[in-house]
């Protein structure tokens, strides 16, 4: 394994605001058009490097279509990140960003998830301002950037900004595997116990 | 997990909607969405019985109900390579792909059966040529007795 981690992140939002298409230019660098509907889930991998570190990235795509939602919503749990996507020439699809929040509070099942507002398709005119989309972000304390999945403007710096703030994020992610530290620190945290019983060192690094 | 022929169903999401399914069934009616969402985890289940029950909800849909042709499609080929039944899964992915050549979600899925096909392909090859050197193994053994005995 030469990923120190794997992250879940999910990303949501209205149908046709490109939510697959970012994660197309995101994995290959690829634009495509004419993207049909999302079927049900999608899943795409990735191994990204921040701060250092290795790490992969499960990226849950969802469908937007309304007639999935009941099924979609299971696919929230345990999730570290959460994308939620907009579409700038389409200000419905910022207001219906509300209904995918609360979504979110009902079935995410970690209470720091790390949360970040995509305002996609700057490439076409826009209807919505930045600061509209700030705002909404900033309310729900939420990262915020704007994207082309088209042009790939802002597209990796999506998810770096994301992947470091879940990284930051204390007791949210969990090192796994056997890598060589971990071992050592569970030693050390062995032989610490032995001298004193004051501390607990139960808990995983 | 690497594709989407490795995720599994929880159990609660298969019990939450085999129960909806149940009580509709017992009401007389069951609607698309309901036997749907059913099948749908069924063909996700880590059980060849339940994936194999999946595929016959989806298959009563797709005879049913035209407008969602897309998705039983789509689900019938997931629910076929996940019981290593590839020809049938890359024929529906096939039939996919006549309304939607290029759609990048069942392209990709055309892609982890090919492999997942040529992995078990390997696989049965070495155990072939395993079986070989043992057989020639054996023969070996025999000479070998048969030289002994004189």
């Amino acid at each position: 394994m030469d990923y120190v981690t794997t992250l879940k992140i999910l990303v949501i939002g209205e149908s046709g605001v490109g939510k697959s298409s970012i994660i197309l230019a995101f994995t290959t660098g690829d634009y495509n058009a004419s993207f049909p509907a999302t079927i049900g889930v999608d899943y795409k991998c990735k191994v990204m490097e921040v701060n250092g570190l290795k790490v992969k990235l499960g990226i849950w795509d969802t469908a937007g279509q309304e007639r999935y939602r009941t099924l979609t919503s299971s696919f929230y749990r345990d999730a570290h990140g959460a994308i939620l996507v907009y579409d700038i020439s389409e200000p419905k699809s910022l207001e219906k960003l509300q209904e995918w929040v609360e979504e979110l509070q009902v079935y995410s099942t970690k209470k720091n998830i790390v949360c970040l507002v995509v305002g996609n398709k700057i490439d076409k005119p826009r209807a919505v301002q930045r600061e509209q989309g700030q705002a909404f972000a900033q309310k729900h304390r939420m990262l915020f950037i704007e994207s082309s999945a088209k042009t790939q403007e802002g597209i990796t710096l999506a998810f770096e900004e994301l992947v470091q703030k879940i990284i930051e994020t204390p007791g949210l992610w969990e090192s796994g595997g056997s890598s060589s530290n971990i071992r050592i620190s569970n030693e050390a945290s062995g032989r610490q116990k032995e001298e004193s019983t004051c501390y607990d060192y139960s808990c995983t690094i | 997990m690497d594709d989407v022929l490795d995720e599994v169903v929880s159990s609660e999401d298969l019990q939450k909607f085999e129960k909806i399914f149940h009580e509709q069934l017992h009401q007389g009616e069951v609607t698309h969405k309901a036997q749907f969402e059913y099948a749908w985890c069924l063909v996700r289940s880590k059980y060849p019985t339940d994936i194999r029950k999946g595929i016959l909800l989806l298959k009563e849909l797709f005879n049913s109900h035209p407008d969602g042709k897309r998705d039983y499609l789509f689900y019938l080929a997931i629910g076929n390579a996940r019981i290593k039944e590839y020809n049938k899964a890359l024929h529906y992915v096939k039939k996919f792909l006549e309304i939607e050549p290029a759609n990048q979600q069942v392209l990709a899925l055309e892609r982890q059966i090919n492999k997942r096909m040529e992995k078990e392909g390997l696989i049965g090859m070495a155990m072939a040529g395993g079986a070989v050197l043992a057989l020639g193994g054996l023969v070996g053994l025999g000479v070998a007795l048969a030289k002994a005995k004189k």
